[in-house]
């Protein structure tokens, strides 16, 4: 199948399950009541939903491209325990401040990302060359250092503060109104049109860096400014609504599997999966014990194990 | 004849470690250099220098008297395009996508396929003889396909330089020649400037025009093709002692790696 089909398909089905899911598990019978939920609880968090997923699946797809590893994701690498002090520390420390409109709690995790990452790839140079053993070490490493200042912070912080860190450290969108909404499009927007603008750079360096070079790709800042999106969209869903786990690796890869390795479709594909999928996800996080709910990282991170132990058995007797 | 390329004083250290210093040449158009040398001797560092993969630490690279630092990356791949060593990274791309990427240099964001491009895709498939596979993924391809198909790319950039690093490194002898008469062909035929990394010396001496030989990243000798093939030469390159037989077939002299242990020839 061409991959414009394989796109309307995705297209479709994401339109499809944007209308469904709003109404999936709406028992009450008062009219009224039934609209305030729509409108006001419901619509939101699958909106929300949609743009996170969508902003989660493109970062992994482009940390994936950019070191040539299907494992290597915001989350398995750090990034997303970055973004995650940076927002603790945030709420530890008290402030509140707003830039622009938007709330400091998503550059805090920003910045938190940025170091992160920073850390990742640094180490990795400092390596010669990122043997994918060494990156993915490496990011546990980042990942534990940063969880254990987490814990830091919270041992820190007050009851209050500190059941709202745990709560959030799992990953939720309860809580999500339009204003969440507002926040998060700025980032993710700048964050996906930037991708969108680099599809043809990302095709060349998944095939290494001294490729692209050769066919007059400028390396160092595109990895950079990707790196700076990246961190930018990270931090921002982070802050909001938690660390949501292996969204970045599932769904570029499955992506991958449906329409290939060519960015300029992948990407609007990983976009429109990455955010149906957070909406399954996030649906059946509501659904499984209702009325009461689970954490929709617990979800994704209860698929997500599983398919990472997959991709590494999978990749190992390829000899990869 | 113009002077394509110009090497000045060109040093590169990579972690206070000095793997070229003070290279100095000059390559004219048309010219098919060979560069040989014992492993280490930083000829893979040379290629990546002037690609503009490896910066420079000292001296200058000048393409058509212009010096690399001034180029974009993008005006650069316009004028030099490489094939790295046997490549190990799985790419999951059609042959033809993978031709067709190398027409980036030529392209801005959202622009699309143009005639020359086509043209540029068409005459890189021609040469190259890949049009029997364009369709497979190349992981699919065996080593001398995909060899045939990253020259393929490396021509869709349309570029007066070539560079190739052991192009034939990892082939069986069949393969070898096909790729070597491919880069002649490209050489004289369709007059593209060629450097070639290389270890096969009978190869480098008998086909290429000039050689360049490096020895612990310096510049060891830089003269006609035809003057490699004597001893001290050789020992000095490589510390090992060659003997001179004739090709049966051609005539041509033709170097071995002598038999007989004669220690560390200094």
């Amino acid at each position: 199948m061409k991959p414009i089909n394989i796109l309307i398909i995705i297209a479709l089905v994401t339109l499809l399950i944007l209308s469904i899911s709003p109404y999936l598990g709406l028992n009450v019978a008062d009219a009224d009541i039934q609209h305030h939920i729509l409108t006001q609880l419901r619509l939101p968090r699958v909106l929300f939903a949609f743009v996170a997923g969508a902003g989660l699946a493109l970062c992994g797809m482009v940390f994936q491209a950019m070191f040539h590893n299907p494992l290597a994701t915001p989350f398995t690498l750090g990034v997303a325990s970055g973004a995650s002090l940076g927002a603790a520390i945030y709420v530890y420390l008290g402030f509140s401040f707003t830039l622009l409109g938007l709330d400091g709690g998503a550059f805090a995790a920003f910045i938190g990302a940025l170091i992160a990452i920073s850390f990742v790839y640094s180490i990795s140079r400092y390596q010669n060359g990122f043997s994918p053993e060494t990156l993915l070490l490496t990011g546990v490493a980042i990942s534990f250092f940063f969880s254990s200042l987490i814990l830091f912070t919270q041992y820190l912080s007050n009851l209050t503060d500190s059941f709202q860190i745990l709560r959030w450290l799992m990953g939720s969108l309860t809580t999500v109104g339009y204003r969440d909404i507002l926040q998060l499009l700025p980032f993710v927007s700048i964050c996906v049109a930037a991708i969108l603008w680099l599809t043809r750079e990302l095709n060349l360096l998944m095939a290494g860096d001294d490729i692209a070079l050769s066919r007059g790709v400028p390396v160092q800042h595109i990895r950079y400014s990707l790196f700076f999106v990246t961190s930018l969209c990270v931090g921002a869903i982070v802050a909001l609504c938690g660390p949501i786990g292996f969204i970045g690796m599932m769904v570029p890869h499955i992506c991958r599997l449906l329409i290939g390795s060519d960015h300029r479709w992948l990407a609007p594909a990983s976009l429109l999966f990455g955010g149906s999928f957070l909406i399954v996800c996030d649906t059946i996080s509501r659904l499984i014990i209702a009325p009461a709910e689970i954490p929709v990282g617990v979800i994704t991170t209860l698929l997500g194990g599983p398919f990472f132990l997959w991709l590494l058995i999978k990749s190992r007797s390829k000899g990869a | 004849m113009t002077v394509l390329l110009e090497v000045k004083q060109l040093s590169v250290k990579v972690a206070n470690k000095a793997l070229l210093s003070s290279i100095n040449f000059q390559l004219e158009q048309g010219d098919y250099l060979c560069i040989l040398g014992p492993n280490g001797a930083g000829k893979s560092t040379l290629l990546k220098a002037l690609m503009g993969i490896i910066q420079a630490s000292e001296g200058v690279i000048s393409l058509n008297q212009q010096p690399l630092t001034e180029l974009s990356q993008k005006e650069l791949a316009r004028q030099v395009s490489y094939v790295p060593q046997a490549h190990n990274h799985p790419l999951n791309f059609s042959v033809i996508d993978f031709i067709k990427m190398a027409r980036y240099a030529y392209h801005s964001a959202f622009s699309d396929w143009s005639s020359d491009d086509q043209q540029a895709l068409e005459h890189a498939i021609n040469i190259t003889d890949t049009e029997d596979f364009l369709y497979r993924q190349i992981t699919t391809l065996s080593g001398g396909e995909a060899q045939r198909v990253m020259i393929a790319a490396a021509l869709c950039q349309q570029t007066p330089l070539l560079l190739l690093d052991e192009p034939t490194s990892f082939l069986d002898p069949h393969h070898q020649v096909e790729v070597h008469q491919l880069i002649q062909n490209l050489n004289q035929q369709h007059n593209i400037s060629i450097i070639e990394v290389s270890h096969d010396l009978n190869h480098a001496a008998q086909h290429s025009k000039h050689i360049l030989a490096l020895k612990q990243g310096t510049k060891l000798w830089h003269g006609p093709s035809p003057e490699l093939l004597e001893t001290t030469r050789l020992q000095a390159i490589y510390e090992q002692q060659f003997v001179f037989t004739t090709h049966p077939q051609t005539g041509a002299v033709v170097a071995l790696p002598s038999e007989l242990q004669t220690g560390n020839v200094q």
